[in-house]
């Protein structure tokens, strides 16, 4: 019986083996013509923006790209940091502004001012150093089922209403980097006194979701008329359900900014091709990265489809220093946590 | 230490191969299955763990772990952390154990698709299992719609969700067929004749259950109540949602805080630390009152197998279809919402739906959707199997091999090289995470190499799950069988091949069951491992729900539990058609 089941495990193991002994042979062409990208999981994923930008990269400059699914939020630096001994990449896509202070602190990645920066707007222009350059951005938005609201919030003090009641999902900044978001939208928006209207949202609270993902699941299941989201959340209703049903709000006072970035690695053997690489990123693949992500270009001369007047533009992005989130952020989670699990 | 072995080479140490030769076999059985362990677990885990010895000045320092000791606050989320689990577990174990009887003494129609539909929570990913709960038994779900219908009323007449009941249930929805499963094996190879005897002596029905019967379990119970408690231990998705927020967090959740949003992979190795000691003194304390409770069991041999009864009964026949049915309405409910909304197509803004198959034509290509390649499901559907299979086999492999070391459970050896081999389960698998991006630093390149990464790692977080299932079953097993095997002139390899493992075949199915479905629904390892190269149906489902859509991930997750109920019921019916 032994001897049946190990023969049975060679063949089940051989057949992928040969399959894709033919990936291979990718790996052994000219090191000079092939960068290695890591990114956040979506971005490579088959309705990311990766499948598309990718293949007309290499068109354009022959460049092979070896995109690499290296995790999600904080998980990308910790890895560069964890291999820093044995570095794999040489750009790197998906650092939010929110890290800016510890990916500059790490060292790991070369200032590179693209002639590109000239077309995004100052106040993309997050990381002073260029060590992270913004490729795309969005605002945090609480989104809306409007075959339920007829009275829409306008301001974070609106959603302090009784009415709410047990009507919003939120989700936890110890494990969300939309939680995070919003805890840093309330410090962005009453200073010291954030906690505040975090006691008082309390009972209007249905649930504080482990991730973006269960939270808007159960916002579109019905379990709530709000959540927090992002301001470009409805396009993706109106792009593939034909649906204008969930809407975003924007407050007259801002909504939180978070601006991703990308960056080239110190440690890159091909840093022309890298420069390359984000040139085109902050260009050609603008259209391409905001539809797929269903997040905002930062370059200002790009043409969006007409789903993207459903992701309506607040007057005021506010911002923290990236200094002071640094500095404060497990302090901030430590008391948000003090608070909210009474 | 030595002392258990000495003993039982003089005692028992007769036949024609002595014990020396056993004992040499099994430890060089076991040699595979703890290289494994050590390299792709143990090394990479020591390296992530020895971060929180690091001081505030790079220095060799304890002030991590001491300030975190002597912080209130661990100790309260430690105490919630051990108490949800110990409730998870008594639910969960007192849900499976009347359905373990049941389908360790009755024969009935539909009991193999019963013990497959079971098993299918098992490969959902927490994220879906959520969904499920929420399609199903939400304020603005499918049972208070219902309900909402018959009374008029606005209000969702039955709150469930958010509060600790919650995630009571779904803990209990996602782990009582561990119970189910590994005590059913167990209970069926159970002689009856000792029960028989205490009837005969005029012992009433639930007597002879909790005097004869019930002590005979222990071993399996423990089983189960170890792997449940440990699956609850490091939950944290399922009961910061369901539970409805901050108020109830586990240690879990502050890992991944530290390793994932503060960027302290220190605090988190520390931490982490702090929760595999308390784990593993938990498992330890359970192996050690496993050792003092637990005696020799005879095994029924095959020959004389308890002939099934049907229920006879009229207690039986009414107790029965209403146990199965209040099972079938809790395991099938949240498994019937995933299926239920993924062939719901939205038609009007009001919320109003109509039945579609939209979701999986998308998802099997055969509808173009504008702007993406949407027919990856074919090939995730068939990776996910073939991991899956090989996962099985190895796993089992392995396992038997560490069980067929462990079972004399001589020395204080072997009880650290059980707990060895639970350690998968007692370490966060964000922490295991961290972990596998040294190994897949390591191992640059190709796409075969990465394969049989993902696979080596999913059997070694599937082995604790075969061991815990085959062990009980094999320290059964009479010495004197492999006595007289011995002594008639088999070798060590033949004893264990012809006697010992035939014996094993029942539990070994249930494990090698549990072995694929964790490997289809594993994530986390698969993510790191692979960097993206492989698909399986758990990274498309991921994908999908990333990119908003939840009803493609219904229909995947639809299409998972399709093809893990076929492929259990195939396994159910290989198996039973082998005693016959």
């Amino acid at each position: 019986m032994k001897k049946h089941c190990l023969s049975l495990v060679l063949a089940v193991l051989l057949i992928p083996a040969t399959i894709w002994a033919g990936g291979k042979s990718e790996q052994s062409e000219d090191a000079r013509q092939s960068i290695t990208v890591y990114a956040y999981d979506s971005f490579v994923s088959e309705w990311g923006p990766g499948p598309l930008v990718v293949p007309a990269f290499e068109k354009k400059t022959g460049i092979a790209v070896n995109l690499v699914s290296a995790g999600n939020g904080g998980e990308l630096l910790s890895r560069l940091v964890l291999e820093r001994n044995r570095p794999q990449a040489d750009v790197v896509i998906g650092i939010s502004d929110e890290l800016l202070s510890e990916t500059v602190a790490s060292d790991l990645l070369l200032p590179y001012e693209s002639a590109a920066l000239s077309q995004i707007p100052a106040f993309l222009h997050f990381d002073p150093t260029y060590a992270l350059l913004p490729f795309n951005y969005g605002n945090y938005a609480f989104v809306y089922d409007s075959a339920k609201v007829t009275e829409v919030p306008r301001s974070l003090d609106d959603l302090l209403d009784p009415r709410w009641s047990k009507s919003i999902i939120l989700m936890d900044p110890r494990t969300s980097s939309v939680g995070m978001g919003l805890l840093e939208w309330t410090v962005a928006a009453y200073g010291d006194a954030w906690l505040e209207w975090w006691k008082k949202v309390k009972p209007n609270v249905l649930t504080i979701a482990d991730g973006w993902s269960s939270g808007y699941g159960l916002f579109t299941e019905g379990e709530a008329p709000l959540v927090i989201s992002y301001t470009t959340s409805p396009v993706y209703h109106v792009l593939y359900e034909d649906s204008d049903r969930y809407r975003a709000v924007v407050f007259d006072a801002g909504n939180m900014a978070v601006i991703e970035g990308a960056g080239i690695l110190r440690s890159s053997r091909n840093i022309d091709a890298a420069k390359q690489f984000i040139d085109f990123l902050l260009t050609e693949a603008q259209a391409d990265i905001a539809v797929a992500n269903i997040m905002y270009p930062v370059n200002q001369t790009v043409e969006l489809p007409a789903a993207f007047d459903f992701a309506p533009k607040p007057q005021v992005s506010l911002m923290l220093e990236s200094e002071r989130i640094a500095k404060n952020r497990d302090t901030w989670l430590t008391e948000w946590v003090e608070v909210m699990s009474k | 230490m030595g002392g258990g072995h000495e003993q039982v080479r003089q005692g028992k140490g007769s036949g024609t191969y002595g014990i020396l030769d056993m004992s040499r076999f099994y430890h060089a059985l076991s040699t595979p299955a703890v290289v494994l362990l050590t390299f792709l677990f143990l090394i990479p885990l020591s390296i992530i763990l020895s971060k929180a010895f690091v001081g505030i000045d790079r220095g060799f320092s304890f002030e991590r772990l001491a300030s975190l000791v002597t912080d209130a606050y661990t100790w309260r989320i430690l105490r919630f952390t051990l108490v949800q689990a110990l409730v998870s577990t008594v639910v969960s174990v007192a849900l499976g154990l009347p359905g373990a009887y049941v389908l360790a003494s009755y024969r009935f129609p539909g009991k193999r698709i019963i013990k497959a539909i079971c098993t299918i929570p098992f490969v959902l990913p927490s994220i879906l299992v959520v969904l499920g709960f929420v399609i199903f038994y939400g304020n603005n779900g499918i049972v208070n719609n219902l309900l909402r219908m018959i009374s008029g009323s606005e209000e969702p007449p039955l709150r469930i969700l958010y509060t600790f009941g919650a995630v009571i249930l779904a803990h209990a929805f996602y782990n009582f067929p561990i119970a189910l499963g590994l005590i059913s094996s167990f209970w069926e190879q159970l002689p009856s004749r000792y029960g028989q005897a205490a009837m005969t002596m005029g012992a009433k029905r639930f007597t002879v259950f909790r005097t004869v019967t019930l002590p005979r379990l222990v071993p399996a119970i423990l089983s189960a109540s170890t792997l449940i408690f440990l699956f609850c231990f490091s939950s944290f998705a399922i009961i910061l949602v369901l539970g409805g927020g901050p108020r109830f967090t586990t240690l879990e959740v502050e890992i991944y805080r530290r390793a994932r949003m503060t960027m302290d992979v220190e605090g988190a190795a520390a931490l982490s630390l702090l929760s595999i000691a308390v784990t593993l003194l938990l498992v330890a304390l359970h192996l050690w009152a496993q050792r003092a409770m637990a005696h020799q069991e005879e095994m029924e041999s095959p020959g004389q197998r308890r002939l099934e009864r049907r229920p006879e009964s009229l207690l039986a026949r009414i107790v029965l279809p209403l146990y199965a049915l209040a099972t079938a309405l809790f395991v099938l409910g949240p498994l019937f919402g995933i299926i239920y909304r993924s062939v719901q197509v939205p038609v009007s803004r009001s919320g109003d739906s109509e039945f579609s198959l939209r979701w999986y034509r998308q998802l099997f290509g055969l509808e173009e959707v504008a702007g993406s390649a949407f027919s990856v499901a074919g090939s995730a559907i068939i990776l996910s199997l073939i991991i899956a299979a090989v996962t099985a086999c190895l796993s089992l492999l392995f396992a038997t091999m560490l069980a067929a070391r462990l079972r004399t459970r001589s020395g204080s050896k072997e009880l650290t090289m059980e707990l060895f081999a639970m350690l998968p389960m007692a370490v966060s698998s964000v922490v295991v995470g961290l972990g596998y991006y040294l190994v897949s630093n390591i191992f640059p390149g190709s796409r075969s190499l990465r394969t049989a990464l993902v696979v080596l790692a999913h059997v070694v977080i599937a082995s604790p799950f075969v061991l815990r299932s085959i062990l009980p079953e094999f320290r059964k097993i009479p010495f004197s069988y492999t006595q007289a095997s011995l002594t008639l002139g088999a070798t060590v390899s033949q004893t264990f091949r012809k006697v010992e493992l035939p014996l094993l075949r029942s539990a070994m199915a249930t494990g090698a069951a549990f072995s694929f479905a964790i490997s289809m629904g594993e994530i986390n390892a698969t993510l790191v491992l692979s960097d993206s190269n492989l698909v399986t149906i758990p990274i498309v489902m991921y994908r999908l729900i990333g990119s908003y859509n939840f009803a493609g991930a219904c229909a995947l997750g639809t299409v998972l539990i399709a093809v893990c109920a076929v492929v259990f019921a195939i396994t159910e019916s290989i198996h039973r058609s082998r005693y016959v």
